[in-house]
């Protein structure tokens, strides 16, 4: 079997002028969890979206389970699941119609009521679908994208607009998912602590290019930012706030009066890369070089 | 399940649920047989020139077509603009087979709505304007493939609409007006007799003239036949130009959604 679950090489792709992807390099292995993390228009959803098939007119290679997905056909379509942003599709069918229907496109789908039961919507299951909250209807696009028992799961955004109990939620079933059913997951969002909680490795997409791709420590590492070392008479930043506390404890002879040292919250240094990525973008084209 | 079986099944269920929406159906209802009485009562009673039907007993079978036609190239064209905007066909393209299926389903649910359109027209027809129901079985059996092959013929090319306009009104906005000027140069309403020879070669490229006649050979009795063109019933051709838009519209359709963005 195919040990890579996803692999793209220098994808590019451009809606007219505007240059969307820049050469993205993306590794997914089987079974695991994995985060595209990036702030609002990097491009994040055109790369999924090409994932699963649905653009086209990209350059690069890409492979999702050993098919290009712009030539794939059905049977390699029943291997993948697929959870959109926002989607109100079938607003006039029953909650249980709908996912019965969309099950009965797959050979080997999961029982629909353990389904249902399993994503807490047993009690909505004779509603209609326009009707649902935003956080049944979340969990109702992800019964109707896990039914057919997929091997790759692509989640765009999936807890956008959701209150911190849905959420919570939300990342323990796909917790148990990743976990009980060994599903690769590509996962979207631009909420850090969703990224760090959920994936084994995250990948920052800014402006169309991947700026670094690895495990949370990994990301805190590749991205850090200085520490903050204050103290009563002055402030420095640095890099190593451990060597500045004792250089300092040597100067006054013992204790520093108000020491404090402030270490970036990943949070912090995730924003300063999309900044700095930002800036050396517009830099580089105002000066010309593109 | 096959993608058929399981398209008949989703056309069932989306029709079970757009009936279950009173206000929905009542309007689909009133529009069509309600416009078909008003037409009837204001110019039915004359005769058709040289022939002793009169013109409400003439304007039954056109307007069965028309409404055939009307159903197929506007109503499903605003259904699947609707479904796109709510991102139900973009579903489907997440679904193996799922356009298939999907496409299925909405020739299920326009059938549907034209055999009870069709059926209930007929069941005022009858007092109304005089019209009885088919009076042999070799007429029957017209009536069934008339229908059916007239609606394969306009359902994947709504199909095609629906597809490409942006939204329901949008599909509205542009279909309003062809439909109408189709449905006055193509004999449906009135003997085509009276129509100029470049009107009439014009109307007899597409689907509604010949369903409308198709229709005609079902309901009226042959004495008509002063009033139609070459004074006979060409089936052969109607199931012709019926079949081959029916054969077209399902080669081009999915072909063309399945390229056309989802959303």
């Amino acid at each position: 079997m195919h040990d890579a679950a996803v692999r793209v090489r220098g994808l590019r792709m451009a809606y007219g002028p505007v240059q969307v992807l820049n050469g993205v390099d993306l590794d997914l292995r089987r079974g695991e969890v994995f985060t595209l993390l990036g702030p609002n228009g990097a491009g994040k959803t055109t790369l999924v979206e090409i994932l699963e098939g649905f653009r086209t007119g990209w350059s690069g290679e890409v492979e999702v389970l050993g098919e290009n997905p712009a030539r794939a056909g059905d049977a390699w379509r029943a291997r993948l699941g697929v959870v959109m942003q926002s989607w109100r599709d079938h607003p006039r069918w029953r909650v249980r119609d709908l996912v019965a229907h969309v099950a009965a496109h797959y050979d080997d789908p999961h029982d629909v009521d353990e389904l249902l039961a399993a994503l807490g919507l047993t009690e909505a299951a004779r509603n209609r679908a326009g009707v649902l909250s935003g956080g049944q209807r979340r969990r109702l696009d992800v019964a109707l994208g896990i039914v057919g028992r997929p091997e790759v799961l692509f989640l765009d955004e999936p807890t956008t607009g959701f209150d911190p109990e849905a959420r919570r939620e939300f990342h323990l079933l796909i917790e148990r998912l990743a976990g009980e059913e060994g599903l690769t997951v590509l996962l979207t969002t631009h909420d850090l602590a969703e990224a760090e909680r959920l994936s084994e490795r995250i990948a920052v997409l800014v402006a169309g290019r991947m700026v670094t791709c690895g495990s949370p420590a990994e990301l805190a590492r590749a991205v850090q930012v200085p520490s903050l070392v204050r103290w009563e008479d002055g402030e420095v930043e640095t890099a190593d706030p451990s060597g500045v506390a004792w250089d300092l404890h040597q100067r006054y002879g013992g204790p520093v009066p108000g020491l404090e040292i402030r270490r970036p919250t990943l949070e912090e240094s995730y924003l300063d890369l999309i900044e700095e990525t930002r800036a050396a973008r517009e830099t580089a084209t105002v000066g010309g070089t593109r | 399940m096959n993608t058929t079986t399981l398209g008949l099944r989703r056309g069932w269920t989306e029709q079970l649920n757009l009936w279950s929406d009173r206000k929905e159906l009542l309007n689909a209802l009133a529009g069509t047989v309600g416009t078909y009485v008003i037409l009837v009562l204001f110019i039915g009673s004359a005769n058709v020139p040289g022939t002793s039907v009169s013109m409400a007993a003439f304007m039954t079978p056109g307007f069965l077509a028309f409404a055939v036609f009307a159903t197929g190239l506007t109503a499903l064209p605003m259904l699947i603009a609707a479904d796109r905007e709510e991102g139900t066909l973009m579903r489907a393209r997440t679904l193996p087979g799922g356009i298939r299926v999907y496409l299925t389903g909405r020739a299920v649910t326009t059938l549907l709505t034209i055999v009870l359109n069709a059926a209930l027209v007929l069941l005022v027809a009858v007092p109304l304007a005089g019209v009885g129901a088919p009076a042999t079985p070799a007429r029957w059996f017209t009536l069934v493939w008339v229908l059916v092959l007239g609606a394969l013929a306009v359902v994947p090319i709504g199909a095609m609409i629906g597809s490409l306009v942006s939204g329901p009104k949008a599909a509205a906005a542009m279909l309003a007006l062809p439909a109408m000027l189709l449905m006055l140069i193509s004999g449906v309403m009135f003997p085509l007799e009276s129509m100029p020879g470049v009107v009439r070669g014009i109307a007899q490229v597409f689907p509604l003239y010949w369903q409308g006649l198709g229709l005609r050979a079902v309901f009226l009795p042959d004495s008509v036949l002063a009033a139609e063109l070459g004074h006979s019933w060409p089936l052969g051709r109607a199931a012709a130009v019926l079949g081959a838009w029916a054969v077209g519209g399902m080669v081009l359709a999915p072909w063309l959604l399945r390229r056309v963005r989802g959303r």
